[in-house]
């Protein structure tokens, strides 16, 4: 019924009928009627439309007809009076010249028995046609024929097309049927309408009466289609606006009822494909993301260790470094590339200064940091309490006691900021669990690794904070070894606490208990988990051993799941033992800390002091030299980078193997000039 | 007792920090968030990093010599 009303508007608008601004308030219509009404409607409004076509054309052709009528007449009364008047000059030239001339007159009889053998068509050809169409003519005829046309002042209405087009009124003689059959075919080919007339002329004015009268008639008959054409459109339009709002409303609640979303014009496709991963970065944090990026991307909505990067990667670097002169160095260089960041980044740099320019951001924090952990350790203030507020005591400087104290001091560091930053990692991997709701790995996997690390390497941590306070002078070295060793032996000389001994020994129950606490129940959860999914049923959370060992007699009964249970086991206890031997492999990494300020401190003496003691100028001079050339070629130039892949590697290693999977892909914007790269490639 | 008044310094110094980024660069609740946690973040490496150097010259079990000889 929509269809129906779109084909009224349609019709309405041709005809220059505007539907009425006012709807009546007819509550007597229902659908089905309205549906006969609109049915009837349009069946006589086609069959109008069909019939006007008809007798329009028919009218033009009419038109077409008298043209060719009067034009051909015209040509046959010219052609007339020429022949009489070529006729009476003969007579003439006979009567003059007496016998002589006795052979033209018989060839003038002769041409004139010809002449009645031959035929003629005529009509109407396009104005632009139709000197192809007499080229062609001629040829097709090889010249034996002849060939008249007269120009139509006005353009004539096409009876085909029912467009006003220039034409030209032809008319062609020929002479034998072979010659017909092809000019017919050519005026078809040209389009050309061809129309029968006599060539006698009392007959041609007969039929162009006759003609004229039919026109008459038919233009009337047009005339009373189309007023008749014009009250039924004004009739449609009186009612059209309320049919139009009666049936969108039967549409909308339709549309409703069904629930279907006919309105929506987009589909959304399905796909089991896990989607690609972006991260929103601008130019000071792109860098820190490309360092975790190359460890690898980050799986769709997983947590972005890039965020703790930002600040835990160069402070770290600092941790190593940390040389406020060298730091102060680092920063002007940054700052240098920072300033000239617009022309840089417009350049061609070459490889090395590539990769600085695309650090520089990192650059300058880690020099920042450098400075920062250079004073906090190093340089100091003069003493005025019982303990140094900022900084190592520079009483320290140049003593026998300094390298234990510092060695001593550095080594405790480590530990203590590598448990830290462990301790982050696995935090982050239990947020991680939460948000994707795997409370597996919440139970499972988080719990036990944060009771072994901080049962074992925590109470380490705890343990020196304790000496530190106390002043105590136990050794905690061998304090650990016989915690595995003989937990249960007396503590003698290295105990800090009381309750030490019993403390120790839950401590090591704990993280003895753990690792099987990691290592069996997921395996056999995740199981369970498939085969209840597989057949249907509702997830429950086992818990405890003895479900373990139903687990186990399942698993035997079940062999062949299409779940691979030793695939899953093994990748379990693989991820188990990493975990526990790194534990222990990355807390002694962490003494990596210990690295430079050693070797600062070694040019500074050996080289800058001795050379002062000479007490000559050339000496001095050329200890200058060789202290400037060390400190940028050795300290700044090969120890920065050294320092930037430790921390590179504690960053990859002690924190993001904590929590991060990284099997995602990128996220790139589909582009057609992609598409060419890897087809060339 | 300085250990206290240091870490308070600290704190204070922290949550100065975040009032300032968070006056400086106001950039929707996602960015500021960021900030935030780079602010705390750093804010807590500082501290570690003097809270240990101070820890271990408390009570030094290894005092400086002054005189060469053990």
């Amino acid at each position: 019924m929509a269809r129906r009303l779109r084909l009224f508007k349609e019709q309405m608008t041709k005809a220059g009928v505007s539907p009425s601004m006012w709807s009546t308030r007819d509550d007597h219509f229902d659908l089905e009627h309205l549906e006969v009404k609109l049915e009837e409607l349009e069946a006589e409004l086609l069959e109008i439309n069909a019939n006007n076509e008809k007798l329009q054309h028919t009218y033009n052709e009419l038109l077409e007809y008298k043209l060719v009528l009067e034009k051909v007449g015209e040509l046959f009364s010219s052609a007339k009076n020429k022949a009489v008047a070529h006729q009476k000059e003969l007579e003439f030239q006979t009567t003059v010249e007496g016998s002589i001339d006795s052979p033209l007159l018989l060839e003038q009889e002769e041409t004139t028995t010809k002449q009645i053998k031959l035929g003629f068509i005529g009509g109407l050809v396009h104005r632009e046609k139709s000197i192809p169409f007499e080229r062609i003519i001629f040829r097709a005829a090889r010249g034996n024929l002849f060939l008249k046309q007269g120009v139509i002042e006005h353009p004539v209405l096409d009876p085909l097309s029912g467009e006003m087009v220039h034409k030209n009124v032809f008319v062609v003689f020929y002479s034998g049927e072979r010659v017909k059959s092809k000019i017919l075919k050519i005026c078809d080919a040209f389009g050309a309408n061809r129309y029968a007339f006599s060539n006698d002329s009392s007959k041609q004015f007969q039929t162009i009466r006759e003609v004229s009268g039919r026109i008459s008639e038919l233009k009337a008959t047009i005339d009373a289609a189309l007023i008749h054409r014009s009250t039924l459109l004004q009739t449609i339009g009186y009612h059209h606006g309320q049919w139009r709002l009666l049936i969108h409303k039967v549409l909308q609640r339709a549309t409703m009822d069904c629930s279907s979303q006919v309105v929506a014009i987009f589909q959304v496709l399905e796909t089991t494909e896990s989607p690609p991963t972006y991260f929103c970065t601008n130019k000071f944090t792109s860098s820190f993301q490309e360092i975790v990026d190359a460890y690898g991307i980050a799986k769709y909505q997983e947590a972005n260790p890039g965020v703790y990067t930002v600040v835990t990667f160069p402070f770290l670097f600092a941790v190593m470094f940390g040389d406020w002169g060298h730091g102060i160095c680092l920063l002007l260089a940054a700052l240098y590339l920072m300033i000239r960041e617009r022309k840089f980044a417009s350049q061609k740099l070459g490889d090395i200064m590539e990769m600085a320019f695309g650090g520089r951001y990192i650059i300058m924090m880690m020099a920042l940091f450098s400075i920062y952990t250079g004073d906090a350790s190093t340089t100091g203030f003069i003493k005025v309490r019982s303990t140094y507020p900022f900084g190592v005591d520079p009483k320290c400087h140049g003593t026998r006691s300094e390298l234990p104290f510092l060695n001593s001091l550095k080594m405790k560091m480590s530990i203590l900021l590598g448990v830290s930053q462990m301790n982050l990692g696995i935090i982050m991997s239990y947020f991680n669990a939460k948000y994707f709701k795997n409370n597996i790995n919440i139970w499972y996997q988080f719990v036990p690794q944060i009771i072994f690390l901080n049962s074992l390497f925590g109470y380490l941590s705890l343990l020196i904070i304790i000496k530190w306070s106390t002043g105590s002078q136990a050794d905690l070295y061998h304090l650990m070894i016989y915690t595995f060793l003989s937990p249960t032996d007396d503590l003698g000389e290295n105990q800090l606490f009381v309750g030490q001994k019993l403390l120790q020994l839950v401590l090591l129950l704990l993280a003895v208990v753990a690792v099987p606490w990691m290592l069996l129940p997921k395996p056999f959860l995740l199981k369970k988990q498939h085969q209840e999914r597989h057949q249907g049923q509702s997830y429950d959370l086992l818990c405890g051993t003895d479900d373990t060992l139903e687990s186990e007699s399942q698993s035997i009964a079940h062999d062949h799941d299409e779940f691979d249970f030793s695939e899953v086991f093994v990748h379990q206890l693989i991820h188990t033992i990493e975990f526990v031997l790194g534990a222990v492999s990355n807390t002694a990494s962490s003494l990596r800390f210990l690295a430079h300020s050693e070797l600062s401190s070694v040019f500074y003496d050996k080289v800058l002091l001795l050379a002062w003691g000479y007490n000559n100028t050339i000496v001095l001079i050329i200890g200058i030299f060789v202290f400037i050339c060390a400190t940028v070629g050795v300290l700044l130039l090969m120890e920065s980078p050294s320092a930037f892949l430790h921390a590179l590697r504690l960053h990859w290693v002690e924190y993001q193997n904590k929590f991060y999977e990284g099997d995602g892909y990128k996220f790139f914007p589909f582009s057609f000039t992609l598409l060419t790269d890897e087809d060339e490639l | 007792m300085g250990f206290l008044v240091t870490t308070l310094i600290f704190v204070v110094i922290g949550i100065i920090a975040c009032l300032c980024t968070r006056i400086c660069c106001n950039r929707g609740p996602s960015t500021n968030l960021f900030h935030l946690t780079l602010v705390i973040t750093a804010t807590i490496c500082c501290w570690m990093m003097w809270a240990i150097v101070y820890l271990a010259q408390m009570k030094p079990l290894i005092v400086p010599i002054l005189n060469e000889g053990e």
